[in-house]
């Protein structure tokens, strides 16, 4: 039995509140940067979704944090964070930078030429 | 009025007696006015001079060590730093207090031994230019140090030598002066010794004056000085810049940036301390509490991780041969956005050579070049030296290898150049027939020519005048100088005079270029696709600055000329300074006008330039950038000096500031934001628990770890993509930055104390020391995420220095708790249970926060 009982309510309304904190600074900087950009801009509902599959993640974490640490569950905890893990891996290899694999392609195109020209030299 | 001259009527520091009108009396009137006659001064009255007038030097803003120390606190960090130091020592809190003034004098001998170490550099550069002059003293010439030349030495110059002080000349021969490095014109002005009879005339009008700095370019003369140092033209100009200079970008977004800590600071300490006093936790407790989180939150180390930055970054641009003067200058360098430059000696290879020469009808008659060697007054030995167009002329020659087919010809008397005439004459012999041979300023050969000749045949030059009109502005049109040759048979005579310039044959022409530097389009092409803007600001006129720019492909949008600009306001400077690739004929105060313009429309601007008529315009740029080669005056006013006259050596520093500038921000959005999410999270805990979630101890100590832990940021490794275009400093990015990737790091801090709380039921101290751990992990690892957009070690590799001390750093504080430190700081040792979870914890929160930057990546630009 926990000796903190009665701070439990406490800490989930702060680490609620991160969480909402964070996920309300997400919805106002996307705002922001949509009227900053042309007036008349096609908003689209499925690119906003997709926009905030880390919000959707972060609030399907604080659900796994709240319920694991009521019921004193490390093995929930555990578990949850590995499926988690594992999307949040491959959310960041899809949406790498598109400069950054341009630059990717390039260096590796570099590379293929100098193993070509390499592989010529008597 | 000279191109991109001084427009000032003569500066009133000039003379250092009462006397201003040097030029108006006589030369031998000059030796009586300042005390002294034609044998020279004693050595007894000179030594008596530089004790009453001072060494005939500039005054140089030195620098002392003190100077540099005292500059090291001069940051808001360190101001709040001190104020908790003192508060904590007054409560008696000593080893708080401590640790506080160890963060201090950390950051502070860091920042002091790096730019001390700069400042030396720079010095030993300076102090390797000496000058020498030639003096008579008791009728004895004598090689002197030209800081030791005192008012009323009677000096004698001679070609190639720098005028060492403002003198009145008594004397002279043929004398030329290029006095480019006051006006910027590249063309050598004559002077004589005739006393002049002008009201309040400019100094370009004195040519009775030789002026400190510049250069005989041709003859010899005697002067004698009547104003050393900082008195002389060269000088005034020099003192000006003694005033402070403006603020770089870069300290105007490190101010802006203090302001916002502060005011977060400020309105953390009194909210923690007002809620905690009102939850009931004693009140000095709370305000030690109050302090450390406001510690914690200071990046204290940020004026050394700058300093070690800059002056690292100072090392590398010295081995690509460039200096840098002001460490300071380094990041607006990098995020400079409009390069202004001078052309001559920049673009240009800043020396005169003949392109080619024509005659009427097509042909190219080699009588135009025979004839022009044969009147010109270059002389030609080991070196050649003389007037820039003779020297051209000779040169052009002998890679031709034409010089020996004048040998047959003898010289039998001479018709010297002079500014009125524009034009001079020889008189030549060849097989007993003599021959006058004029060269000068077409416009004046051809008002003195009857006949032209054209394919071998002799024509009235009226017959021809429109072709050569035709000719004359294609060239002229094209950015060319044209210089006219024309020749008439003589009979013999005892001595000849201006009056046979009359009647003569024009031959042909000669066209002289300054040109490009072989590597500048390159180098110009390189900083455009850097973003740089390139600006053209020359005294010389538009049309040779039009065809730099062709001939280095610089698209031209607009020209403007500097009488242009004085029909301008203010505002309408400021628009115009933005279409305009060229700024023509203009003059030092208009070349800070367009500085200042760019500035204010939010440009970080660069200015390079190598005169004295420069360095008003190096001062007031961002980023004053001028040469080794330059006078001493532009590389004093300039913040970085290249070693190499060389613009491809630009784009080498650029990238180099912008990667120190990329470093210093991954320092300050690091720590700002998760220090935030840190203390934001502490202040909260502190009011539902009922002990302090971190003892101010221990907030001070992973402060000064963390911080430790950062030392090598500097020498990161900076994505090709982030030094393609210049970054500016956005104060509103850091705020967004901050707002944003705080509450990450909040979110997993409350999580520990959930699991700390409910899954151990921990005591306060392993309370305190499960958060001191997940707290300093997820601030140190985190860099390895925000350091780069790309994903972190796969496509972006960190520095191995920053990985090897951040991994250590994360050892150490693993550890800690089982230490004896430990102990000493109040930590207990963690169940290895927790280690299982903090791993899990930790992997995900550096997961979401690269996740959470994939998305603020796509709606913040930066």
């Amino acid at each position: 039995m926990t000796p903190y009982p009665d701070l439990m309510v406490f800490w989930a309304v702060c680490i609620s509140w991160s969480a909402l904190f964070l996920t309300a600074v997400s919805i106002y900087l996307y705002l922001d940067s949509r009227k900053s950009r042309r007036q008349g801009a096609h908003f689209n509902r499925f690119g906003f979704l997709r926009d905030f599959v880390f919000v959707w993640v972060l609030l399907g974490l604080l659900g796994l944090y709240i319920v694991s640490i009521d019921r004193g569950s490390s093995i929930v905890f555990a578990s949850g964070n590995v499926v988690v893990e594992a999307l949040l891996i491959a959310y960041t290899v899809k949406n790498r930078p598109r400069e950054e694999q341009e630059i990717e392609k390039r260096k590796r195109a570099s590379e293929n030429a100098m193993r070509i020209h390499v592989g010529k030299t008597p | 009025m000279t191109p991109g001259g001084w427009d000032t009527t003569l500066s009133k520091q000039r003379t250092q007696d009462l006397r201003t009108d040097y030029w108006s009396i006589r030369p031998t009137d000059a030796y009586a006015v300042l005390g002294t006659t034609e044998q020279g001064l004693s050595e007894q009255e000179a030594r008596h001079r530089i004790r009453k007038y001072g060494y005939n030097e500039l005054p140089e803003k030195g620098f002392r060590w003190v100077q540099v120390l005292l500059r090291q606190f001069k940051n808001p960090v360190s101001g709040i730093l001190f104020a908790s130091a003192i508060v904590a020592g007054f409560f008696g809190q000593a080893e708080q207090s401590i640790v506080i003034v160890a963060m201090i004098l950390l950051a502070t001998i860091l920042g002091f031994y790096n730019e001390y170490k700069a400042e030396k550099t720079v010095q030993a550069l300076r102090q390797s230019v000496s000058l020498k002059a030639v003096v008579t003293r008791e009728g004895r010439p004598l090689e002197i140090k030209a800081r030791l030349v005192v008012p009323g030495d009677v000096v004698s110059v001679y070609v190639g030598d720098v005028v060492p002080a403002d003198m009145r000349i008594v004397q002279c021969k043929d004398l030329q002066i290029n006095e480019a490095v006051l006006t910027g014109e590249s063309f050598p002005v004559e002077k004589t010794s005739d006393s002049l009879d002008l009201q309040q005339p400019t100094p370009q009008q004195l040519t009775n004056h030789l002026f400190m700095g510049t250069v005989v370019q041709h003859g010899s003369g005697r002067g004698v000085v009547f104003a050393t140092g900082r008195h002389t033209e060269f000088g005034s100009i020099s003192t000006s810049l003694a005033e402070s200079r403006p603020e770089t970008e870069f300290q105007r977004g490190v101010k802006k940036y203090g302001t916002m800590l502060i005011s977060l600071t400020m309105a953390l300490v009194i909210g923690i301390f007002a809620l905690n006093t009102v939850v009931g936790h004693p009140i000095i407790g709370s305000l030690l509490f109050s302090l450390a989180v406001a510690v914690g939150l200071v990046p204290e180390l940020m004026p050394a991780i700058v300093t070690i930055s800059l002056s690292q970054g100072a090392r590398v641009m010295a081995k690509k041969q460039v200096v840098v003067k002001r460490l300071v200058s380094i990041e607006d360098f990098g995020n400079m956005d409009a390069l202004c430059t001078d052309k001559t000696g920049t673009l240009t290879d800043g020396k005169i050579v003949l392109k080619d020469y024509w005659s009427l009808g097509g042909a190219r008659d080699p009588r135009i070049l025979h004839y022009a060697l044969l009147c010109n007054t270059a002389v030609a030995g080991d070196k050649i030296t003389g007037n820039p167009m003779d020297v051209a002329i000779w040169e052009f020659a002998i890679a031709a290898g034409i010089q020996e087919q004048i040998k047959s010809y003898a010289s039998v008397d001479e018709v010297p150049f002079d500014y009125q005439r524009r034009m001079m004459s020889t008189v030549v012999r060849k097989n007993g027939e003599l021959t006058l041979i004029t060269k000068g300023a077409p416009e004046s050969v051809l008002s003195r020519c009857k006949y032209a000749e054209m394919a071998g045949k002799t024509a009235p030059i009226g017959s021809v005048q429109e072709q050569i009109d035709i000719r004359t502005t294609d060239y002229s049109g094209a950015g060319y100088r044209s210089i006219a040759v024309a020749f008439r048979k003589i009979d013999a005579r005892n001595s000849y005079s201006v009056e046979d310039e009359s009647n003569l044959t024009l031959l042909g022409f000669l066209i002289f270029t300054d040109p490009p530097k072989k590597d500048a389009q390159q180098a110009v092409a390189q900083l455009n696709k850097m973003g740089v803007d390139v600006k053209i600001l020359t005294g010389d006129n538009e049309l040779v600055a039009v065809k730099i720019c062709e001939d280095l492909k610089i698209p031209v949008k607009t020209v403007i000329r500097g009488s242009d600009l004085t029909q301008m306001s203010s505002s309408e400077i400021r628009s115009a300074v933005e279409e305009a690739t060229i700024f023509a004929r203009i003059t030092p105060e208009q070349k800070l006008d367009v500085i200042k313009s760019l500035r204010a429309n939010g440009h970080v601007v660069g200015f390079m330039g190598d005169g004295v008529n420069d360095a008003p315009a190096l001062h007031e740029a961002d980023v004053g950038i001028s040469v080794e080669s330059a006078v001493d005056v532009s590389k004093g006013a300039a913040d970085i000096v290249l070693l190499e006259k060389d613009l491809s050596v630009l784009a080498d520093g650029i990238e180099e500031g912008r990667k120190i500038f990329g470093n210093t921000m991954k320092y300050i959005l690091m720590g700002t934001s998760s220090n935030f999410g840190n203390m934001f999270s502490a202040a909260a805990a502190s009011l539902f628990l009922p002990f302090l979630p971190m003892l101010p101890m221990q907030i001070l100590f992973m402060n000064l770890l963390y911080d430790v832990s950062n030392m090598t940021l500097p020498s990161d490794n900076v994505d090709e993509e982030y030094t393609k275009w210049p970054r500016r400093w956005d104060i509103g990015f850091v705020r967004k930055f901050t707002l944003f990737f705080g509450p990450f790091s909040s979110l997993y801090d409350f999580l520990t104390y959930g699991i700390m709380l409910f899954i151990f039921g921990a005591s306060a101290s392993l309370f305190q020391s499960g958060w001191f751990v997940e707290s300093f992990w997820t601030e140190v690892l985190v860099i390895f995420v925000i350091r780069t957009r790309r994903i972190p070690f796969i496509t972006s590799r960190p520095g191995k220095w920053l990985t090897v001390l951040t991994l250590s750093a994360v050892a150490f504080g693993t550890i800690l708790p089982f230490t004896i430190l430990g102990d000493f700081l109040g930590f207990t040792p963690l169940p290895a249970h927790y280690w299982v979870l903090l791993i899990l914890m930790v992997a995900t929160y550096l997961l979401l926060v690269d996740a959470g930057k994939v998305f603020f990546y796509k709606i913040c630009k930066f």
